[in-house]
């Protein structure tokens, strides 16, 4: 028994290959049944990443007074919320659980009363707030000194800062960690987003060239973790944020989940699971969905609260002179006013 | 490259690779379908690798080794019997039946084992490949080998009047 009987073997069963052709066909026939069916899912998932973008919420965050919520939560089966939503997303940099988190970036999603178009307003985490019970200091720490057990509470805290600073109220709110921003963007297979400069990491030293590009999970993550390279510190950081929220909802509208709220609300039933979705109380969700169909274009308007140049400490404060005007016009709900008057201020985002 | 140019250029080969690694054309079939529909799903993934055949060799050597965590075995197992349809059966001559014998020693090796003989003795690659293949050491695969040619040495030495 030589090692040259063991390839006479080899070679004597050569003709027991099937041919290749039969075969061919049938990967195609499966690998399109896949598709078809990774498709679906994915517009699952692009209807979830809508919802957590526009308006609803990933994680719904239990502690928040019913009473600050009325126009998602309460009045359930009324029908669709009418007037302004603002949807508090806080990025978080850190995993649940591990110590004094830190807000990374806020965002929040605004949708007028007249259902135009969403507006993307992001408030520096540097900024100089007094947090209720806390004295002054920067809005990211606002997160970790209410933070206890668990999320609810800096997210609590970071609401309650908001909420005092901009006069506006927050409907709903979601805490949005990098593990679920990844999987949420391979789950829609990429994202394009458009920078006006080029990035370079300076954890994974990848370069994100300027222009438009796709980028999966990790590299999205990558890009959002990016800040002391950039101009103006954490507020392009801020705007590659907006970007990238841009682009997710593009993807979204792409897939066409837009127009059809009882698929969105299908999918949504069967996408959720998979996401491990915790809803305190599911039955607004419906209601919530139909505001959706009703925006005119899902583009969105990227803003930022008008500020100042940092100080010694890395603070930045309020632009005095067009912050009061820019917060005025986000509480009467006139911010399209706004931004026609102050075009140079929108971020641009494509 | 895309996966048509691909699926030209290798799909033939793939499908020999899986006759001697399962032994058996329809084990061979569901093995390299399972296979190149994930490489089709994720083509752009496996077209970054340095060497996509390798890559795609590789996937369907693991998916061959870890039987248990795929399905195509639970199907396959379903069919029953394997066919026997060895163009040399019908060969009665003496030897022949004793080099056939070969072939069902091998298919009583731990596929592990069965995959290193058949990437070094057939696809004739060097250990380092094969390890690379494999995802293990060289020593690894020089043991694999050594311990399968002592099996198949053994079975020959009891077969032999």
């Amino acid at each position: 028994m030589t090692e040259d009987d063991l390839r006479a073997a080899f070679a004597r069963h050569e003709p027991l290959t099937p041919p290749a052709g039969p075969v061919r066909a049938a990967i195609d026939r499966l690998a399109a049944r896949r598709r078809r069916r990774r498709q679906r899912l994915r517009i699952g998932a692009a209807a979830f990443a809508l919802v957590g973008v526009l308006g609803v919420v990933p994680q719904f965050l239990p502690g928040t007074p019913t009473r600050e919520t009325p126009t998602v939560m309460g009045d359930r089966g009324a029908g669709t919320p009418t007037g302004a939503l603002n949807v508090l997303l806080v990025g978080l940099d850190s995993a649940a659980g591990s110590r004094a988190p830190m807000a990374d970036s806020l965002l929040i999603v605004h949708v007028p009363a007249d259902r135009s178009r969403p507006y993307l307003i992001s408030l520096p985490r540097d900024l100089a707030v007094p947090i209720p019970g806390h004295g002054t200091d920067k809005l990211n720490t606002a997160f970790a000194r209410g933070a206890g057990p668990g999320l609810a509470a800096g997210y609590d805290l970071t609401r309650r800062t908001v909420t005092d600073l901009t006069g506006v109220r927050v409907d709903a709110g979601a805490v949005l960690t990098y593990p679920v921003l990844r999987e949420l963007t391979d789950a829609m297979d990429g994202v394009r987003v458009c920078l006006p400069e080029q990035v370079r990491s300076s954890h994974t030293r990848r370069v994100f060239p300027a222009g438009c590009q796709w980028l999966d999970g990790a590299a999205s993550v990558d890009l959002l973790r990016q800040r002391r390279d950039l101009p103006e510190d954490g507020r392009e950081r801020d705007r590659d944020a907006q970007r990238y929220a841009a682009g997710l909802v593009r993807r979204a509208g792409e897939q066409g989940v837009l127009t059809n709220p009882v698929r969105l609300s299908r999918l949504l039933d069967l996408v959720g699971p998979n996401l491990t979705v915790s809803w305190t109380d599911g039955r607004g969700l419906p209601d919530l969905l139909r505001v959706v169909p009703d925006l005119r274009t899902t583009e969105p308007v990227g803003l930022g609260l008008p500020v100042g140049a940092a100080d010694g400490q890395g603070r930045v404060l309020m632009d005095t002179r067009a912050a009061p005007g820019f917060l005025a016009a986000w509480r009467a709900d006139r911010l399209a006013e706004w931004v026609a008057a102050e075009p140079g201020r929108v971020t641009r985002l494509r | 490259m895309t996966y048509e140019e691909f699926a030209d250029a290798r799909l033939a080969a793939l499908l020999r690779y899986a006759v001697m690694l399962t032994g058996d054309p329809h084990q061979a079939q569901d093995l390299v379908q399972d296979t190149m529909v994930r490489v089709q799903l994720n083509w752009r993934r496996v077209a970054r690798a340095d060497s996509p055949e390798r890559y795609v060799r590789r996937m369907l050597t693991n998916q061959f080794v870890d039987w248990r965590r795929g399905s195509w075995v639970r199907r396959v197992l379903l069919r029953g019997e394997p066919d026997e349809t060895l163009p040399s059966r019908s060969d009665h001559a003496q030897h022949t039946v004793d080099r056939d014998q070969v072939w069902s020693w091998l298919a009583r090796l731990p596929r592990r084992q069965r995959a290193t003989l058949v990437l070094r003795y057939y696809e004739d690659l060097p250990d380092a490949e094969i390890a690379e293949i494999l995802g293990c050491a060289v020593g690894t695969v020089r043991s694999c080998i050594s311990r399968a040619l002592t099996t198949l040495r053994t079975e020959y030495a009891e077969a032999r009047p």
